[in-house]
This record gives C-alpha cells, sequence and structure tokens, in this order.
C-alpha cells in the first residue's frame, strides 16, 4: 500500500476557496491530454492489456474488472457504443458530480482513450437530469474537445470517427442501471432488461456496447502514463488503486476526498472528514444499496472484501453517511425503503410489491403501530427480492433487501424498542376492508 | 343506480391550432440530436427536455405531435415520458423547489425545511402557492450530500438550508424567473 497524493482530485484545490472550473487550456497546462496522445501510439490491444494488469474494478457500485469488461467486446463487429454511466442516483454518493464540476476532462481524456482501445463509435455520456449546472459544464467540456481535435476524428488505423454526446436522463435512480440506462438512451421507459444478452454482446441500439462508471474512465490516464504497477501498488491485492470517497452525515467536514483503497472507514472519517460530530453509531458506506454497518463495525477497510467480511452487500460508491447515536434507525429505514419503493421501475412483482409493503410495515413501526411479527415479516419480504435469491431482473431489489437485512441483524434492538415501547397492540388498521 | 359518466368524444384538453413543437423546436432537434442516434426515437429525452424547458409541463397535443415528429406511435410516447419524474403533466409554479428527501437529507433535517414552508407558504410537497409562484416537491437523492439538506429552486441548487434561511430565499425570488432560452 503506497499512496502517492491525489490522483483523481490532483487539479482541484483542497481548499474550497481556491476551487475553480478547470477548462481545457488549464488542463492540457497541466499535464492534460498528453496520455492520449501516448495511447494512440499504441496498438490498441496493449491498451486494454495495461488496464487488465492494474486490476482497476468498476467505480460504479459493481466492482467488475474493467479491462476484462472490455475483452467481451465480440471482435471484428461494428459500430461498437461505450456508455459512460453518469447517472449517479444513489443516495448518499456525489463524487462523480464533484470530479466533473471542476475536472470534466480527466473523464473525457478517459473516454477517449478508453475509445482507442476499444474502436468505439460514439461514446454517450448520460448525465442525470438533476445535475443540471454540471450538464451546462460538461456541454462546454465536450465542445472544447471537439474543437480541439479530441473527439470528432478518426481512431488512428481505422476509418471510424469517434463521437461524444451527453445525453441528458429526467429522473430516474433506475437509469443508472446499466440495462435501463440503455433504454433511456434508446428514447424508452427505462426498464431493465433481462441479461443475457450481456450489453457487450447487445447492449444500445442492439450493438456491442461496454457501460463505465466516470470515476473508472477518469482512472485510465493515470494507468497509461504511470503503468498498472504504480496503479496496483495503491489499494490492496484485491482492490487496486485510489478512491474518490464522498462523505456526509454527522461529520464536521463533509466532502469529497480521495485516498487508497483498503483504507479504514474511521481513519478516512478522522483524517479528511474533520471527524464524527458526536459518537459514531453506524453508518452507509457505500451507498444505501449496501447495506449498513455496525457499531463495532466503524474500522472497516473501504475495499472490495468488505462484503464478505463485515456482512453488507460490497463495497458500493465507498461513499460513506456518518450516522451518530442521535439518530432513529428506524426512520433511517423507513427512508430507505420509501426510496426503493418510489424508484421501483414496476416490473418485478417481489421489487414491485415487497418494497411497497416493507415500505407501510416500517411506516406503522415509525408511527407506533408496530407489531412483534412484523420484524420477522419484513425479514421475509426482504429476503425474497433481488437477484441474489433470483427473483428479480435487476440489482435494486438486492439494495432494498440488504438495506432491510444488515439494519435488523445489527440493530435490532433498536426496532424492538419501538415495538415495545409505544406499540398499540390490538389495534387494526384497514383500509378498504385490507389490514395495513 | 345511477352512473355519472365521463365524456370521452372530446378530448380531456381542447386542441390548440398553434403546435406545441414549433418549428425552431423541430429544427433544433433535427439539426442537433438527430444525427447523434441510430433510431429518431432516441431523442424522446432532448425532444421532451426542450418541451418542458419552453412549456414548464407536457400537454397531451405535444405528445401526438412528438409521436408524428418522430414517426413512432403516440402510446410510445406516452409509456415513455409517463415513466421519468422531470416530465410533468400538470402545471406548476413559476419556480418548482425540489427538496431532496433521501438519507443524507433527512439525517440532516429536511423535514424541518418542508414545515417551516408548511408554514409559511401554506402547501405541501405537491402543491402550488395561489400566486402559482412557487410549487414545491420532494426529490430522491439529488446527490449532493455534502451539503445537506439541499434543495433545487428550478435549475439551482441550495444547501445546506436552514428553516428560516431557505424561507427568506424563497420569499425574495423575483416575480420572473431568469430564463435560459438556449436548453442543452
Amino acid at each position: 500500500m503506497a499512496y502517492p497524493g491525489p490522483v483523481l482530485l490532483k487539479r482541484i484545490p483542497d481548499d474550497p476557496a481556491q476551487r475553480e472550473l478547470i477548462r481545457y487550456a488549464d488542463y492540457v497546462a497541466s499535464g492534460g491530454y498528453a496520455m492520449l496522445k501516448k495511447s494512440l501510439t499504441m496498438p490498441p490491444g496493449d491498451i486494454v492489456k495495461m488496464v487488465i494488469d492494474s486490476g482497476l474494478r468498476g467505480r460504479g457500485g459493481a466492482g467488475f474488472p474493467c479491462g476484462t469488461k472490455w475483452t467481451f467486446l465480440p471482435k471484428d463487429l461494428h459500430p461498437r457504443y461505450l456508455a459512460v454511466n453518469f447517472d449517479e442516483s444513489e443516495p448518499c454518493t456525489f463524487k462523480d458530480r464533484y470530479l466533473c464540476e471542476y475536472d470534466p476532462h480527466i473523464m473525457l481524456e478517459g473516454i477517449a482513450i478508453a475509445a482507442y482501445a476499444n474502436s468505439i463509435t460514439n461514446s454517450y455520456i448520460f448525465i442525470r437530469g438533476e445535475y443540471h449546472k454540471q450538464f451546462h459544464i460538461l456541454e462546454d467540456a465536450v465542445k472544447e474537445a471537439y474543437d480541439n481535435g479530441i473527439f470528432g476524428v478518426k481512431h488512428p488505423g481505422t476509418e471510424i470517427v469517434h463521437n461524444c454526446y451527453v445525453h441528458k436522463g429526467a429522473g430516474a435512480y433506475i437509469c443508472g442501471e446499466e440495462t435501463g440506462l440503455l433504454e433511456a438512451l434508446e428514447g424508452k421507459r427505462g426498464w431493465p432488461r433481462i441479461k443475457p444478452p450481456f450489453p457487450a454482446v447487445a447492449g444500445a441500439f442492439a450493438k456491442p456496447t461496454i457501460i463505465n462508471n466516470v470515476e473508472t474512465l477518469a482512472c485510465i490516464p493515470y494507468i497509461v502514463e504511470n503503468g498498472p504497477a504504480a496503479f496496483k501498488a495503491m489499494g490492496t491485492p484485491s482492490s487496486a488503486g485510489p478512491k474518490l470517497m464522498g462523505i456526509s452525515g454527522h461529520v464536521n467536514k463533509p466532502g469529497v476526498y480521495e485516498d487508497e483503497l483498503g483504507i479504514p472507514l474511521s481513519k478516512l472519517v478522522e483524517k479528511y472528514g474533520g471527524g464524527v460530530k458526536g459518537k459514531y453509531k453506524a453508518a452507509f458506506h457505500g451507498g444505501i444499496s449496501m447495506g449498513v454497518l455496525g457499531t463495532d463495525q466503524f474500522d472497516a477497510p473501504m475495499d472490495f472484501d468488505i462484503g464478505k467480511k463485515y456482512g453488507v452487500l460490497g463495497l458500493g460508491t465507498a461513499c460513506p453517511t456518518i450516522m451518530n447515536d442521535t439518530t432513529d434507525l428506524v426512520r433511517m429505514t423507513r427512508n430507505c425503503i420509501r426510496f426503493y419503493a418510489h424508484e421501483s421501475c414496476g416490473q418485478c412483482t417481489p421489487c414491485r410489491e415487497g418494497s411497497a409493503w416493507a415500505y407501510k410495515i416500517l411506516n406503522r413501526m415509525v408511527e407506533g403501530r408496530g407489531k412483534t411479527k412484523d420484524l420477522d415479516l419484513l425479514m421475509e419480504i426482504g429476503l425474497a427480492q433481488g437477484i441474489m435469491p433470483g427473483t428479480t431482473i435487476c440489482g435494486l431489489a438486492d439494495g432494498t433487501n440488504w438495506v432491510i437485512k444488515t439494519m435488523l441483524q445489527k440493530f435490532r434492538p433498536d426496532f424492538e424498542k419501538v415495538i415495545k415501547s409505544d406499540a398499540v397492540q390490538g389495534v387494526e388498521v384497514t383500509v378498504g376492508g385490507v389490514s395495513v | 343506480m345511477a352512473w355519472i359518466a365521463q365524456n370521452r368524444l372530446q378530448p380531456l384538453e381542447p386542441t390548440r391550432a398553434e403546435p406545441y413543437l414549433t418549428d425552431a423546436i423541430k429544427q433544433k432537434i433535427s439539426e442537433k440530436y438527430f444525427p447523434r442516434y441510430p433510431t429518431k426515437r432516441a431523442c424522446m429525452l432532448p425532444l421532451f427536455h426542450e418541451v418542458m424547458h419552453t412549456y414548464g409541463f407536457i400537454a397531451p397535443q405535444a405528445m401526438d405531435e412528438a409521436a408524428a415528429f418522430l414517426e413512432i406511435s403516440p402510446s410510445e410516447v406516452q409509456d415513455a415520458v409517463s415513466f421519468y419524474e422531470e416530465f410533468r403533466f400538470d402545471k406548476t409554479g413559476t419556480y418548482v423547489v425540489n427538496v431532496c428527501r433521501s438519507l443524507a437529507c433527512e439525517l440532516l433535517g429536511h423535514e424541518k425545511i418542508l414545515q417551516k414552508i408548511r408554514d409559511v407558504f401554506g402547501i405541501d410537497p405537491g402543491e402550488t402557492t395561489d400566486d402559482h409562484k412557487i410549487t414545491v416537491l420532494e426529490v430522491e437523492c439529488l446527490g449532493a450530500c455534502e451539503f445537506a439538506p439541499c434543495a433545487l429552486i428550478n435549475e439551482d441548487l441550495h444547501g445546506p438550508l436552514t428553516p428560516d434561511g431557505f424561507v427568506k430565499t424563497l420569499q425574495s425570488l423575483p416575480a420572473e424567473a431568469k430564463h435560459d432560452a438556449s436548453t442543452h
């Protein structure tokens, strides 16, 4: 583990008062696009190999090896597309927004290198609709890139002209799911598709498509510049490289910071986040879908092994939200489940109905009408939904599942307290003759 | 027994002679967006962003016109458009205030913000003030958790909010929203 200092955030000052948008000229002046120039002199296959050897894993939440994903594109099938996932709607996550707000070109350089390495025809940057300011910044940055021959030019040695377009979303969490994103790109409702076929074979407009997260692509220039070994020297054996970590919640200095993978959460919060406000109780370490870390799990290392060691779904976006001991965890669980019930696209019954039922049960608990059997019922509903139990098309339901599971497993007394103290037992509340 | 039947022979909203998809909008979409995608249908989101930006809501007639323009059926247009949170069918006030209600913002007190708005303006989320100036909505994570609790007023992000501070901001909004003519 050897962290040389900011990689992705290297151009963005620590002092908020000094931060401003880094335009093309300043980006180039600080060494930007030099790695694109270097890449264009290398065989595309060499770049793919470098990315595989670097151990770069997807930074969007799933952590799938980036270089390996690129190799799934069928040889000699064209056109191929690159979809950049800038939908960033996972609650507690705001790292991609921060990066592009100040340094959009680092991602654009990553896109240009990835597009050359994979003979991409069109790259579509899918930015969520709510990022209005960042959308304008990105459009300006893409125009600067076109004006300077970064996009709209042929990949050397081919007849393929590479174009890069910004596609604005319109408010749907599920469009951050890779196949939901493809559907929204094609102008349809964002209903995820069943896999197989995988996007690398049949993706956008039924053509081979890779989908990569903003931060994943932003790592590419560094790998080209310093080689896979330098990238691998950061982090842990299973989790190479630097990571953007957006800290929020009960901390003194919320914001986006960078360190290497494997840094313990408590150290991250102390070193960058100004420490916890009050006494630590629980944390969502990587967006709500990963589930919650318990009171004795504050030292968990932020890497891709966190799932199996600490009983959570995975690392996720590695953007922690810290909750202190004044937090009502039953309310926070309700907040998460309300989110899933609202954002469920509605295709799959266990997700659509299950999240709505879980929301009703949690409402009952928050209002003091919880029943003892509610806890088992909640667990049963949660465990039944998701890709892991095999009952849904996409992983939104797994998020619901893991929030319920981890909250009940690690904080059961909080729920039992709500039921025992204010419970109005024996009073049935019905709506239209149905007990709720 | 009495049935109260709705007259469905007439459209719910009268058709207006002036099209929603003006020549200017159509030209912008065909010049800027058609070349980007292999299908016209893929221009659905850019087109309706333009419609929302121009009119602030989507009328049934606008969807019919879009269907003809994109060469697909009106039901396919409605299918897509009705899915997205930002595409609204009802009219809103001059300022659409989207208050984030996801984890970090609820943790740091978004309910107090909404209660203060209720106290001062007399509206719940989903409602508009009588003078049509402000519509308050609850929205899911805005991706600005370091500024929690936060909200969007039209396209501008505000945060971290305090109940009194935010109400003052809302009260001092000018009657006319600054309208950015070029959207996307």
